[in-house]
């Protein structure tokens, strides 16, 4: 087969057609993880240096607006009013929640999303890679916004058994900023959608079926009716087992799933059975295990043995099984863009 | 008095103002607090975390029924505590070094003082040392160790470390627990327990300590 771009690869791939070569890009790569790998280098650098495929745009890395509380604690707010504090990662985890009074939703004031800095990097990105490599809008997944930096995941969960409505109007707020922010990305020239944040567990899903269904499935599901109507598909990446609530995600018409999370017990090969012919499969080269400790071969055998599970036929997306985060050696992952693009040749002999 | 199951259902439904009323109900009757906690909250709150623990509660309803078991708990902890009723055992809790995610320990605690312990929260980001310190200070049973990024992960290994270095590992048991922690990571480290939700953690609690 003639050798694809990154970008034509990816999209054949989310069509579940086999491309030239399995593709590959993350959701994040550290900044420390690509300053050993290729010092001084910028992002759009390194992705290209490597070869990646895609290139992801995190909203909460460069969209986001936050005002800084305490700097000698790293505790800043975020953009939604929440207290954020940050660690050794690139992202924080709000400690305090926007909202303490319900009736503080009636007066609460989101961020603007046209705001025209929130697109620089995403401008840069697209005058140098468009319709080479994938450009990929993200964008945190208004269950997220609204349990973790809204609301509080507390009182979140609380609310869906106790005031449902608060909830919903909470969710109707970011929803809309969201529409807003990711019309623009596409007016700018991204390719594709992915929305991260977490509906389940290592064991399970956070909330029944049913509450998934009717609280956290809408919101995203009208990001990928956005995304649908302009042609461009949309991803999901969420952690945790969601084996029981794969039906929710199916219904909302999400395009591939990341990661098929192997610390939960998601088997890919299992999931390729499943429902690789429903939409594409992403991950899941461990980044608990595998890419943190383990050795250059275990790295490519487990990259090697993703590709054996899940590749027949293209629809895999080989990642890691969450992110490059800080803790990933450096020149593991390198193995495993390496082992990717060796193994990962059509047709495949693994 | 024979309404101990009604409080029990009241919890497993997270009828907050029920088991409150309930529960006050039973003082005002002369039932000891003890025999309330013994034969109806703590049965419920055991439910709750079966139910959770067979999938059919989730993050949800564990938080309602907590929250319902903590008013009462609450308002029976002084009267235990003047009739020197001592609790299910002393549980020291912390998120590791590195660490600001507290939902689970939380609800790991809320469990725990649900089923009569005596816990001690000592927050999130919490540094070896601190660690030691308040093992050194308390007279905790068990140590709970909380990481929720892989990571942070290695803060928990640090802080069993420190705990070593500082002649303090035989003072405590450690329990670990945390999405990405797994048993197997939890007996490479050598901590003493490993719980992979919140209503296994009480139960094996009770078991590094001999009540099971």
């Amino acid at each position: 087969m003639q050798k694809l771009t990154g970008l034509e690869r990816i999209l054949k791939t989310i069509r579940l057609e086999e491309p030239d070569v399995v593709p590959h890009f993350e959701l994040i790569i550290d900044e420390k993880v690509r300053n050993a790998i290729l010092p001084g280098a910028c992002y759009e650098d390194f992705i290209e240096y490597l070869d990646i495929d895609g290139i992801c745009i995190y909203d909460k890395t460069y969209t986001w607006e936050y005002e800084t509380l305490d700097a000698s604690k790293r505790v800043k707010r975020d953009q939604w009013g929440a207290t954020v504090r940050f660690t050794e990662e690139e992202i924080g985890h709000p400690i305090k929640p926007a909202i303490e009074l319900e009736e503080a939703l009636d007066t609460y004031v989101p961020p603007d999303p046209d705001l025209p800095w929130r697109y620089e990097q995403l401008e840069r990105v697209v005058k140098r890679f468009k319709g080479q490599r994938a450009v990929i809008a993200h964008a945190t997944d208004p269950f997220e916004v609204v349990r973790d930096s809204i609301l509080g995941d507390v009182k979140y969960f609380k609310a869906m058994i106790k005031n449902p409505e608060l909830i919903h109007r909470a969710t109707k707020i970011i929803v809309n900023y969201y529409l807003q922010y990711l019309r623009n990305c596409l007016d700018l020239g991204a390719d594709i959608i992915w929305v991260s944040g977490d509906w389940a567990m290592t064991k399970g899903p956070m909330v029944s079926p049913r509450f998934t269904k009717e609280f956290i499935g809408p919101p995203f599901q009208k990001i990928v009716e956005l995304a649908h109507s302009r042609g461009v598909p949309c991803l999901k990446h969420t952690d945790g087992n969601v084996w029981p609530i794969i039906d929710v995600i199916l219904d909302t018409g999400a395009d591939g799933l990341h990661p098929i999370d192997p610390l939960a017990g998601m088997d890919i090969g299992d999931a390729k059975t499943r429902i690789g012919n429903k939409l594409c499969l992403m991950g899941n080269v461990s980044c608990v295990t595998t890419l943190c400790s383990g050795t250059i071969e275990e790295v490519r055998q487990e990259t090697k043995d993703v590709i054996r599970k899940a590749g027949e036929g293209g629809g895999l997306i080989c990642a890691s099984s969450n992110s490059i985060h800080s803790g990933v050696r450096p020149e593991n992952y390198v193995a495993m863009v390496k082992a990717i693009k060796e193994y990962g040749k059509y047709p495949l002999s693994v | 008095m024979n309404n101990f199951s009604e409080i029990k259902e009241s919890v497993v439904q997270g009828n907050c103002d029920k088991v409150l009323e309930m529960t006050k109900v039973a003082l005002d009757s002369n039932v000891p607090a003890k025999e309330i906690l013994d034969k109806g909250l703590i049965p419920g709150i055991m439910k709750v975390g079966d139910l959770f623990e067979t999938g059919e509660y989730f993050l949800p309803e564990l938080l309602v029924s907590g929250e319902a078991m903590s008013g009462a708990v609450e308002l029976l902890g002084p009267i235990l505590s003047k009739a020197h009723i001592p609790p299910a055992g002393k549980y020291l809790i912390g998120t590791v070094q590195g660490d600001v995610h507290d939902i689970g320990k939380n609800i790991v605690l809320m469990m725990l003082k649900g089923n009569g312990w005596d816990v001690t929260d000592i927050g999130v980001d919490v540094s070896p040392e601190e660690f030691c310190s308040a093992v050194e200070k308390g007279d905790f049973q068990i140590l709970g160790l909380s990481s929720l990024l892989s990571t942070t992960m290695s803060s928990t290994v640090k802080t069993i470390n420190a705990l070593k270095a500082a002649g303090l590992r035989d003072k405590v048991k450690v329990m670990v627990g945390g999405a990405p922690v797994t048993q197997e990571w939890a007996d490479k480290i050598r901590a003493d327990g490993y719980a992979p939700d919140a209503p296994s953690a009480v139960r094996i609690a009770r078991v590094l300590i001999g009540k099971s």
